[in-house]
């Protein structure tokens, strides 16, 4: 196994130990905003690591860059999601209470 | 290792995707069972890369789990409109006989479960291999897109004329009477957070160089024109959403020419081929590229539309206000 | 087991699911559900057969299951438009006696 293989390795299994970490979160969380917090920025940090596994697996530069923007554009949809649900919940607990 | 391994991930895939399935059924609330199956659909993709499938990969992600559950989560959405929930628990209605249906279903599964499993694989290649001496004499490389637009354009001539029946059928159920609601769908009529402007600003441009470039690749790799215009029509719902358009209760000419436009350019190519004195469309070889990819051009126009008003359930659509003070 | 051995099953699994789901269950959309489901399997069939000959990737079932994952999506939104139009004209979206919203 070469270097950069075992490099990947580990990368990919932190990734999924955060991805672990932030389905747990979603599972067990009490709450619909604390849920929101676990899943968006575990999954996404570990989305992170496995693509920059994937990076160093492959060695390759352009490999990389469109693996780059795949993370940026899922980042993007995670955090505009998020931010619709979290409106949304808000929106639902204020008509609850007034 | 790496055997084992994946034989452990697809052991795992297929247990994930019938229990989703199983769920999908007997979820008591309907709209899990929509969220699950969407679910569904997104492990079929992973389903169609390990056989490897990526065409289907990309098309399951786009149509089978993103269109179809915008089309189900809108439906859902128009029939639960205005109803105030129920307080007794949820229960799903079933059928008296459903033991017994579900008997049937369990033999049903046995008797194709053991027809299945006894057929003999083939010891040879059968009808791939005619594809793929066929695909040595066509002008794209990637061998799904040869059969889809080449060795087997009838069958794709015809599937866009089930689209078209089916958006005419839609519109003949619902068209005249508009849609039921022309609000925006995220907003819930108190205006945009500053976030919809900057992310429809920003995917807008993104998903239409995605649909082009995935329209081009279709000739040597997983692409062509039903994921080009699933991805466009992807971006027709997001628009639709954020209310930058708006259901039309008619649609203008460019509107039904880009519905029909599929079809024309299609049996024109047909026609014109029958005209040189070929087979209906057996393309000459000189041609063949470009009248592929012209092809491939008018069918992602004429998958993108449809999509779109189905989703939008009018007859069809309007640019809706681009900016919206909350 | 081999790998298109499991999806062949896999398929048969999902296809008697949305039999039982479309026979057993009044309510429109889930059926319309079932029937997708059944599609699914349908679709997952014919690739992971074709898959049983390990010397090639078969193009024509492929093709045939892209051209049917579209065709599914169209008669899915014309089958959804039909309930929206029952809905509308009378307040319901299932069959029979026990309907439902």
């Amino acid at each position: 196994m070469s270097f950069l293989t075992g490099a990947a390795a580990l990368l990919w299994v932190l990734g999924g130990f955060f991805f672990l970490s932030g389905t747990v979160g979603l599972l067990r969380f009490p709450d619909t905003l604390s849920r929101l917090h676990a899943v968006t920025k575990a999954d996404n940090l570990g989305l992170g690591l496995i693509l920059l596994g994937v990076a160093v697996h492959g060695a390759s530069v352009v490999l990389a860059a469109k693996l780059l923007l795949i993370w940026m554009l899922a980042l993007l949809a995670a955090s505009f999601s998020a931010h619709l649900v979290a409106r949304s919940h808000l929106r639902d607990e204020a008509s609850r209470d007034g | 290792m790496a055997e084992l391994l994946g034989w452990v991930f697809d052991a795992l895939l297929a247990l994930a995707l019938l229990l989703l399935a199983a769920r999908v059924v007997f979820s008591p609330r309907l709209f899990e069972s929509i969220v699950l199956f969407i679910v569904f659909g997104l492990l079929m993709a992973i389903a169609w890369a390990r056989l490897a499938a990526p065409h289907l990969a990309l098309a399951e992600a786009a149509i089978g789990a993103g269109i179809t559950g915008a089309l189900l989560l809108s439906t859902f959405r128009e029939l639960v409109i205005g109803r105030t929930p129920s307080p007794e628990a949820p229960r799903v209605l079933v059928y008296r006989w459903h033991g017994l249906m579900a008997l049937l279903a369990g033999g049903l599964f046995a008797v194709l479960g053991w027809a299945l499993l006894s057929i003999d694989v083939p010891t040879g290649p059968v009808a791939g291999e005619q594809a793929m001496a066929l695909l040595a004499r066509t002008a794209v490389d990637d061998a799904v897109t040869a059969v889809l637009l080449d060795f087997r354009a009838y069958d794709t001539l015809l599937e866009m004329g089930v689209l078209l029946l089916a958006v005419l059928g839609a519109r003949a159920a619902l068209g005249s009477q508009g849609p039921a609601s022309s609000d925006d769908l995220w907003t819930d009529g108190e205006g945009d957070t500053p976030m919809v402007g900057a992310l429809v600003g920003m995917l807008s441009p993104l998903i239409i160089i995605m649909a082009g470039y995935l329209l081009w690749a279709g000739a040597y790799g997983p692409g062509g024109a039903f994921q080009a215009g699933a991805v466009l029509a992807a971006l027709g719902v997001l628009l639709r959403l954020t209310g930058r358009i708006v259901p039309a209760p008619r649609a203008g000419v460019v509107q039904r020419g880009v519905l029909v436009i599929g079809m024309g350019v299609f049996t024109l190519a047909g026609l014109l081929t029958l005209a040189t004195g070929r087979a209906f469309l057996q393309y000459p070889e000189s041609l063949a590229y470009p009248m592929i990819l012209l092809i491939e051009v008018a069918l992602t126009l004429s998958i993108a539309l449809p999509l779109v008003l189905l989703f939008s359930g009018s007859a069809g659509i309007a640019a809706g206000r681009s900016q919206h003070s909350p | 087991m081999s790998q298109p051995e499991l999806f062949v099953l896999v398929a048969a699994v999902v296809f008697s699911i949305g039999v039982y789901g479309l026979l057993s269950r009044p309510q429109l959309v889930r059926r319309i559900l079932a029937l997708n489901l059944m599609g699914n399997g349908v679709f997952l069939l014919l690739v992971a057969f074709a898959r049983r000959n390990p010397d090639t990737i078969d193009p024509v079932p492929q093709a045939m299951v892209l051209t049917g994952i579209v065709i599914a999506v169209s008669a899915t939104g014309f089958a959804l438009a039909i309930v929206r139009l029952l809905y509308r004209e009378t307040g319901e979206a299932g069959l029979g006696e026990n309907r439902a919203p």
